[in-house]
């Protein structure tokens, strides 16, 4: 069990349905900053290794996840305990070393009963993984490579990844050498239509590539298409360290005793920027949506790391354009892909190492996330309180999923683990030897750490997939897109496409994509045909202007919106109606109802049972718990 | 209702269509509307017409839009229709300079630019069209929306008589209108305030002042010759009663006099004057002035020219200038800072009146602008009877159109004095939508009623917005003699609501009467923070008490309103729209249940009512339905304008074509 602060109110059993309770639940690594409080309205902040003054009459725990926790200590008796616990909190601060926080995990619960569980979600880390996925997207022109399953190509990279079925895997070794880090391109998406969604680190310009390397990269980058859009990541979107300080200062804009005026909120917010950085996000993403969809092509994301930036934009991307990825399981499926497998430094990332480059690069994803869900309300099956859970469970050390670095170590960590499960733990019946992975626990086990009655509020009451008539069909549609010209290529940069005369910056290299430059996308007829081919606007599509499942977000400035019930849920105002009033109070009426009617008559009719399967949970249940129990803020004096 | 008038119709140009009066005054033609979004400049020809009703252009190309959304269009006003009284700003450009335009031109403008009062920018090229029509329209437009005007021009009078036997009033509207002495016994009824209070009829044939309602209500021990001493100055009328028997009241203040004698006349009235609403142990009032201390108009009036400006976009390289910076903009006009300091006055009084049981007395110089907006907001958080349809548009009768707001002055409908344009009532709207963004379940009315009641304020058919008194309504209207001298405007008091000093006089007068009684302002503070406080610790109850939340981040802009006009805010199958087909079928299954069970009780069916259909079928509307309808062209994503060239003609392009292709506007 990692090092943890919690609470456990009256009447709190340890049997629950959640083996570890997430509601009262402070990691130490999670403690932002720790005050005790005393009668005489005295506060101290009380850093790692500080000694404490005065008896506490109350202790707040800010969250770095931005959550708090208050603690009471009722008069009478009380008073030496409360020293005694705050002080335990002081020293385990101050003994606590971010390296050992990882190292242990409790699987107790979990191996019961199910020898060979099965992942929630695909982890990707096993070629039969890749291989489902790529079927799913019915990328025909792609295989899944093996060329790295002992990360000796990058230990940042997954073991498995996907190339264009041409490309032979010594070639890919060969071309994955001249990029930085290793990280070649690899598919991220196939879009149905026929387009292909890439991403790739840096060219190594410091490499001298022979001209058979050089044919192996460009192939490998255009994958079959002939128009080619490099996609410049990094250009017009934040820094690392723009990102840390502006959450940093959201943070600090956030803390109850923030002491900017009610007047002076809008401009505060303003100047910490993160709501810029978001719509920043959207705006490059919602631009790539179309470059994806309105035209079949190659289009590349190119980061110099591509472990940051380009799973954000990749990831917001099939949002943006497949319906698949807006369900629950679509989701965490793209988070596994993108972020997890892809190698993004959660750890570093997160703070977690205490070394510099700490950039909360998945939070903000998350953000731009909550944004789409505020804009699209019926397009997303998922609820707003799954992204909460998602965005507090990154600095809980439960699972690895967040923990680590690279695919390596996490590998690495979990075979370690896997042998201390089974010393270890107690009625954990053995696990068929050599299926090590299916051991392996990852955030998406939600039900480790939320009770059913929460993971049912993952869901949205309002999503509507029947809203987007055409419901996602993983099959090719020719007819629906043009064809790019013939060996062309862009790069997207600043808002517009410039044609570029070589794909590979090496010099002298002799390319073998010759862009002929008198070519112009452009039937010649006016300037405004132009204009619709390249946004993706035939005619055919009828009165619908946009292609079915295509979202294009609104990124103005009165259009992105501050996530309230994730950064002041310190604030009780905050709490109430957590959830959309409207949709859930019909689901209660409606559930009422249904359970009046159901004690009237014996038999109900099937017809009204099976109308809204929605409707069989049992709402008031939910709306009970969210008041105040989702999220710990109103603290029982105990 | 909409004629049209035959004489118009001409083989292949569009129907003008026409109200009843409404007479065509100028016209241009070949007139090319840019469409806004565009940045190439492109634009539609047609016609431009001013009538004595409106400005409106029409398409040569109007193809029709089969849409399911035109069901939606509003009958009145078309998508190019401006009224007359939304006409706020022209513009004119003139060699790439844009210039406001007033008065004779010496000069007539290549382009022209109207910004609306309900946000829409129209723009006009008028380079194709013939110079003696542009000088006529251009100068008629002007003429007819810049001049001041006389009350009897107003086109209220012509349609008024025009359409006299067309009217046909809804039977379901039960909108009480508080123009009869029985409304005002019924309302006291309702709210159980008989016992204290009664309805007078002192003001019959408005003898004593044309200021007041014919009828209205006071404190039953008030004789009715008070109210006749000083033109029904100093005297508290009855606005609301709560069901703990505390009441609401409102006071127009005595004239400031400098002679002792006077002023001692006037102190011996007030005090005979309070003792009917302030009998303590058994009734204590509360006074507040809304002249001092509190907003001022002229504060409304200049953070609502800033806010609005944020909106007013002609074209959209502006408005991403203006974008990066969007949150210290909106701060700095303060108009949301100003709605969170109306929604607090009215948490305190309601304070007062539910948890100290106190009569609150509101008192103004006319009590007929801040008086009229905080009084309607307390009892919009108190009285859950305000939150359906009927019983807000008849609480706006009671304060606002009875209360004497001077809808005329304050919308400037007359353009005779821009200093008494101040948007009260569009702030109270603002308040209103509020409480409707945070508690969408404890209204009848949706946003969009709201958003379309502003726009009615700049509708001439109907009379409810256009008169500063209910007695300037019945002269002209009931009359409607043409020939009537407007005395009104100049026999009225005055409302210089503009001076700097307070009302002292009063201020003493009362404040020594009830300086016991108030609480030193740190414990009022207080109060105000735990009855804040535990009303929202505690679940909601939609039917009960209602109280906004007013911290920073809870006051929001009034997105449906303020921009729905700007394509790039519109989402494209998103929005609160997207959900409502799902929440029209829960409805429905609801209802359906409903009625199953009533059937078990033997009850009558409620009427079903239909949803509309157009909803639960169309798959993607926009999220500024129903205001702006799917077009092609906002479906571009816009580009940064960093990058931004506009490109010219094809040669041009083909020019550029090796160095650059913007795909912005190609």
């Amino acid at each position: 069990m990692p090092p943890r602060v919690t609470f456990q109110p009256c009447g709190w059993q340890q049997n629950q349905d959640t083996p570890l309770s997430s509601e009262y639940d402070f990691a130490l690594v999670n403690i932002g900053r720790l005050e005790a409080v005393s009668s005489l309205s005295r506060v101290q902040l009380l850093r790692p290794g500080s000694l404490l003054k005065f008896i506490p009459e109350e202790i707040m725990i800010h969250g770095r996840d931005f959550r708090l926790l208050r603690v009471g200590f009722e008069a009478g008796g009380l008073e030496p305990q409360a020293f005694q616990v705050t002080m335990a909190i002081v020293q385990a601060r101050a003994q606590s070393n971010p390296a050992q926080q990882y190292s242990g995990i409790t699987l107790s619960k979990t191996g019961q009963g199910s020898g060979s569980r099965k992942p929630p979600v695909p982890l990707m880390e096993t070629a039969e993984d890749w291989e489902t996925e790529r079927k799913k997207q019915a990328a025909r022109g792609w295989r899944v490579s093996t060329v790295n399953e002992r990360f000796d190509v990058a230990t940042s990279l997954p073991r498995y990844f996907w190339v264009p079925n041409r490309i032979l895997d010594n070639e890919v070794r060969r071309a994955f050498g001249h990029f930085h880090q290793g990280r070649g391109p690899r598919l991220s998406w196939h879009h149905p239509g026929g387009s292909d969604l890439l991403r790739c680190g840096g060219f190594y310009t410091a490499s001298d590539p022979n001209k058979e390397d050089i044919r192996a990269v460009e192939s490998m980058l255009q994958a079959g298409h002939s128009d080619v859009v490099l996609v410049d990541t990094m250009d017009e979107l934040p820094n690392l360290a723009d990102v840390q300080l502006a959450h940093l200062r959201l943070r600090a804009l956030c803390l109850p005793d923030s002491s900017v005026a009610e007047d002076k909120w809008l401009s505060a917010l303003e100047g910490t920027r993160w709501l810029d950085y978001i719509r920043a996000c959207l705006r490059k993403a919602s631009d790539i949506s179309v470059l994806v969809t309105s035209r079949v092509r190659s289009v590349i994301l190119q980061e110099r790391g591509d472990r940051d930036l380009n799973g954000l934009l990749s990831s917001l991307v099939q949002l943006l354009s497949a319906p698949e990825a807006r369900t629950l399981f679509g989701f965490q499926s793209l988070v596994q892909r993108e972020w997890v497998a892809a190698g993004h430094p959660f750890l570093t990332r997160l703070g977690g190492t205490g070394a510099s480059e700490e950039a909360p690069v998945f939070l903000l994803f998350l953000d731009c996330v909550w944004q789409l869900l505020q804009q699209f309300p019926a397009d997303f099956e998922f609820s707003e309180f799954f992204l909460l859970a998602l965005h507090d469970s990154v600095r809980v050390p439960d699972t690895l999923t967040f923990l680590r670095n690279t695919p390596w170590e996490r590998g690495k960590q979990s075979r370690q683990l896997n042998s201390y499960t089974q010393v270890y733990t107690p009625g954990y019946s053995q696990a068929p030897a050599g299926n090590s992975f299916n051991l392996q626990l990852s955030v998406w086990d939600w039900d480790l750490r939320y009770s059913n009655a929460q993971i049912l509020q993952f869901q949205n009451p309002g999503y509507d997939p029947e809203h987007c008539p055409d419901s996602w069909l993983p099959r090719p549609q020719p007819s629906f897109m043009i064809p790019g010209p013939p060996s062309s290529v862009w790069l997207f940069s600043r808002g517009a496409l410039t044609p570029l005369n070589q794909l590979c910056p090496w010099r002298d290299s002799p390319s073998l994509l010759a862009v002929s430059s008198r070519w112009l996308p452009r039937p010649a007829i006016s300037s405004e045909s132009l204009a619709d081919q390249e946004w993706g606007l035939p005619s055919h599509w009828g009165a619908c202007p946009l292609p079915p499942g295509l979202l294009l977000p609104g990124y103005l400035g009165p259009q992105i919106r501050f996530w309230r019930r994730c950064y002041l849920r310190g604030r009780p105002e905050v709490q109430m109606g957590l959830s959309s009033p409207t949709i859930s109070g019909l689901q209660d009426e409606l559930s009422h109802l249904q359970e009046l009617l159901q004690k009237w008559t014996p038999r109900i009719s099937p017809e009204v049972h099976s109308k809204d399967p929605h409707t069989i949970l049992n709402p008031t249940e939910i709306v009970g718990i969210l008041k105040g129990q989702f999220h710990p803020f109103w603290i029982t004096r105990c | 209702e909409i004629h049209t008038n035959e004489k118009e119709v001409t083989e292949k140009e569009v129907t003008l269509h026409l109200l009843p009066g409404e007479q065509l005054l100028c016209e241009a033609s070949t007139v090319l509307k840019y469409v806004q979004e565009d940045s190439c400049q492109h634009g539609v020809y047609g016609r431009l017409v001013c009538t004595d009703f409106k400005i409106a252009f029409l398409g040569d190309d109007e193809s029709a839009l089969d849409n399911d959304e035109t069901q939606f269009k509003n009958k009145v006003v078309g998508e190019n229709d401006i009224t007359l009284h939304c006409v706020d700003q022209i513009y004119g450009v003139f060699d790439e300079k844009k210039k406001t335009l007033f008065g004779q031109l010496k000069k007539y403008p290549e382009k022209l630019i109207i910004h609306c009062k309900d946000l829409r920018v129209f723009q006009f090229c008028l380079r194709y069209t013939k110079e003696e029509e542009v000088k006529r329209i251009v100068s008629g437009i002007i003429h007819h929306t810049q001049a001041p005007k006389l009350l009897k021009r107003l086109f209220l009078f012509s349609y008024a008589t025009a359409a006299q036997n067309n009217t046909v009033t809804d039977p379901k509207n039960h909108t009480i209108m508080f123009d009869t002495l029985k409304d005002w016994c019924w309302e006291l009824e309702r709210t159980k305030g008989n016992m204290k209070y009664k309805a007078v009829s002192v003001n019959e044939g408005y003898k004593v002042c044309e200021r007041l309602p014919a009828y209205f209500v006071v404190p039953t021990p008030l004789p009715e010759e008070n109210v006749q001493r000083f033109q029904g100055h100093g005297i508290p009328i009855w606005c609301w009663s709560c069901h703990n028997g505390s009441a609401l009241l409102k006071m127009s203040a005595l004239p400031k006099e400098q002679d002792d004698g006077i002023l001692q006349i006037q102190k011996s009235f007030l005090d005979g004057v309070y003792k009917t609403i302030h009998r303590p142990p058994y009734e204590i009032v509360k006074t507040e002035d809304l002249s001092s201390n509190f907003l001022s108009l002229q504060e409304i009036q200049t953070a609502y020219s800033k806010f609005k400006q944020l909106f007013l976009i002609d074209n959209s390289t502006e408005f991403w200038d203006t974008d990066i910076k969007w949150f210290s903009l909106l701060e700095s006009s303060s108009w949301l800072d100003i709605i969170r300091r109306c929604l607090k006055k009215a948490i305190e009084i309601t304070e007062c009146m539910e948890a100290q049981n106190m009569n609150v007395l509101l008192l103004e110089e006319n009590a007929s602008d801040l008086c009229c907006l905080i009084s309607s907001l307390v009892q919009m958080m108190m009285d859950p009877h305000c939150r359906t349809r009927i019983g807000f548009q008849s609480l706006i009768q009671k304060e606002w159109v009875m209360g004497g707001h001077c809808f005329l002055d304050r919308c400037n409908h007359l353009r005779q004095n821009d200093k008494e344009e101040v948007p009260v009532f569009l702030l109270f709207l603002d308040c209103v939508w509020q409480l409707v963004h945070q508690h969408p379940p404890a209204f009848e009315f949706t946003e969009t009623y709201l958003t379309v009641l502003s726009d009615s304020l700049y509708i001439p058919i109907f009379s409810t917005f256009f008169f500063n008194s209910p007695h300037q309504k019945d002269t002209n209207m009931h009359q409607r003699q043409l020939s009537l001298p407007l005395t009104q405007s100049k026999s009225s008091p005055k409302r210089g609501f503009f001076r700097e000093e307070t009302d002292h006089l009063i201020k003493n007068l009362l404040g020594k009467r009830i300086s016991k009684l108030i609480n030193s302002s740190d414990e009022l503070q207080d109060n105000f923070r735990e009855f804040y406080d535990s009303w929202h610790g505690k679940p909601t109850d939609y039917h009960g008490l209602l109280l906004p939340h007013i911290e920073g981040p809870e006051i929001k802009v009034w997105a449906q309103r303020y921009l729905r006009w700007i394509p790039e805010a519109q989402i494209l199958g998103g929005g609160r729209v997207a959900t409502m087909s799902k929440l029209l079928e829960m409805m429905e299954e609801v209802q359906s249940l409903q009625e199953k069970i009533d059937e078990r009780h033997h009850s009558q069916q409620a009427p079903q009512a239909e949803a509309p259909c157009l909803l639960r079928n169309s798959a993607r509307l926009s999220s500024l339905f129903p205001f702006a309808l799917l077009q092609r062209h906002s479906s571009k994503p816009v580009l940064p304008t960093s990058g931004w060239k506009a490109l010219g003609d094809e040669d041009d392009l083909a020019k550029r074509e090796d160095e650059f292709v913007d795909l912005g506007d190609v």
